[in-house]
């Protein structure tokens, strides 16, 4: 293409954009509206991710013990533990500081186990972290297999769980964002169908001289590219502002019992930001495609 | 602008035929051969198939059967990239101008050259020339609206020409104008025709086409039923 032509398209586009404000903002506020949705769910799937990704590091499996075993053996059974590979750590964990973690977990209810101090019903443990959960299983199999364990307890199913439920939001997501990008592609065709309506005639004038097609569609192409990434700006933006916001709150409110946080800003934000703009662009290079083609039938 | 070759043919209709999908025949099984340099009206009643000709011709429409030969080219099976470029070397004037309002008489002019991407320098030296040739240099910078039908259909027709076209089609050229101004436009299209520019024109205007003496053919429901070398609107032998 000509650096002229190219330079006519530009021209063209910007113009016709200014021409049409009213219209032009309205199709970018209906873009604002579909990329916010888009950005929400995005920004619910990283933060899943996110959260499932911390608590799948945090899980723990607890080993439960024979009771009145000696220390040397203990010793040696941490040690024995420690060797088996995706073992962080082990700590280990004798029966009247279980009971005092039971007792403040279970905080002003603690009353009910007065009198549990004298024959303390709870077993030496060991609390053992990972380096990687989805070893989970084959650690506890190589645990269970040492001599005077009782019991290996892990979330075994609340993992699997967590990994479904990640599964599904993310599928659930994709599909209804990729619903959103057809709308949008629906809107900004449906504005620049208005352009293109008001400049048939121009169009009309431009195949009888022989135009080409690309000639034609240059100009609402590049007004297309405009509204999407007018769009995609100021929903960046917006969203931006937002999340900064919403996530220092949740930081320093700690919401709840659970120490929920956000993803960090800057991760969330370089790939929401890439995501947007690609789709904004994208919907509008097919929207004005769409509009343009039954005008250029001539 | 091409000189006038003699007798050799520039537009070619081989039993040329067109339906509509209303079942409407327009071309009946049409053959017309047009020389370089000719200027030809097409009279008939309204939908009598002269406009089926002209936008065969432009490859607005595809016909059913038959062929159409421009120049040297067969342009029956013309693929659609290549329309275009069959378009650059026709010029085309409308009965209702069909000017942008929003530009000059020079843009609208000018417009016709940037969107086939001519060089900017052709354009500052062909587009006056051509303005000149119509009659408006003083007139470059004013808007359609400021000008009478006549001087508007000057400058269509100053957009048509510009590429330097070897065919100029004309689809009721003066269908808008009044006596006075049609005889002024219809001197300036024997002016192009004079230059070696093939002319096509479908009209009604039965005074032009009378006092011009030019070759006339006469369509009726999609058949030729008159060719003549220099006739009137009306054949000879008919009631008037």
């Amino acid at each position: 293409m000509k650096i002229r032509t190219a330079k006519f398209f530009v021209q063209e586009g910007f113009g016709s954009l200014r021409k049409n404000k009213t219209m032009s903002a309205a199709s970018i506020s209906s873009v604002i509206a579909a990329l916010l949705v888009i950005a929400i769910f995005f920004i619910i799937v990283m933060n899943v991710d996110y959260a499932a990704s911390k608590l799948e590091s945090q899980i723990e499996m607890k080993v439960y013990l024979h009771d009145n075993l000696s220390e040397a053996i203990v010793s040696s059974m941490s040690k024995e533990i420690k060797t088996i590979s995706g073992v962080k750590e082990v700590q280990f964990i004798p029966k009247a500081q279980a009971l005092k973690d039971l007792n403040s977990q279970w905080g002003e209810n603690s009353y009910l186990l007065e009198g549990l101090e004298g024959e303390n019903p709870l077993p030496d443990s060991f609390k053992v972290t990972l380096t990687d959960p989805s070893k989970a299983n084959s650690v506890a199999l190589a645990i269970s297999s040492i001599s005077n364990i009782e019991r290996v307890v892990y979330g075994k199913e609340e993992l699997e769980k967590l990994l479904k439920a990640t599964y599904i939001l993310r599928i659930s997501s994709l599909a209804i964002i990729t619903i959103l990008v057809f709308i949008s592609v629906f809107i900004i065709s449906n504005t620049i169908k208005l352009t293109v309506y008001a400049r048939r005639k121009e169009i009309n004038i431009m195949k009888y001289v022989g135009a080409t097609d690309w000639f034609v569609r240059g100009p609402f192409i590049v007004e297309g590219m405009l509204l999407g990434l007018l769009g995609s700006f100021i929903t960046s933006l917006a969203v931006g502002v937002g999340y900064y916001y919403s996530s220092n709150a949740i930081k320093n409110q700690m919401i709840g019992l659970l120490s929920v946080t956000l993803m960090p800003f800057g991760d969330v934000m370089s790939s929401l930001v890439l995501l947007l703009t690609t789709v904004g662009l994208m919907i509008g290079i097919i929207g004005s495609f769409l509009s343009v083609r039954k005008f250029i039938k001539v | 602008m091409k000189k006038t070759k003699g007798s050799e043919d520039l537009i070619q209709l081989v039993n040329v035929s067109k339906k509509f999908a209303n079942g409407h025949v327009a071309l009946n099984n049409v053959s017309l051969n047009i020389e370089n340099g000719e200027f030809v009206f097409l009279v008939g009643t309204s939908g009598a198939g002269k406009s089926t000709i002209i936008k065969l011709l432009m490859k607005e429409l595809e016909l059913d059967s038959g062929k159409l030969i421009i120049g040297e080219k067969d342009i029956t099976k013309l693929k659609r990239g290549q329309i275009p470029n069959l378009r650059r070397s026709m010029g085309v004037v409308f009965q209702d101008f069909r000017l942008l309002q929003d530009k000059t008489v020079y843009e609208n002019v000018a417009f016709a050259m940037e969107v086939v991407e001519a060089a900017p320098k052709d354009i500052r030296r062909q587009v006056p020339m051509v303005l000149g040739m119509v009659g408006l240099s003083k007139k470059s910078k004013q808007y359609p609206h400021q000008l009478s039908g006549g001087e508007q259909q000057r400058v269509s027709i100053a957009r048509a020409m510009v590429n330097g076209p070897s065919i100029l089609i004309a689809d009721e050229p003066t269908g808008n104008l009044d006596p006075e101004m049609s005889v002024e436009i219809m001197k300036l299209f024997n002016e192009i025709n004079q230059r070696g520019t093939t002319i096509l024109m479908a009209t009604h205007d039965l005074h032009i086409v009378d006092k011009m003496k030019k070759r006339v053919v006469e369509i009726n429901d999609g058949n030729i039923i008159r060719d003549e070398r220099r006739g009137g609107y009306f054949s000879e032998n008919q009631n008037r």
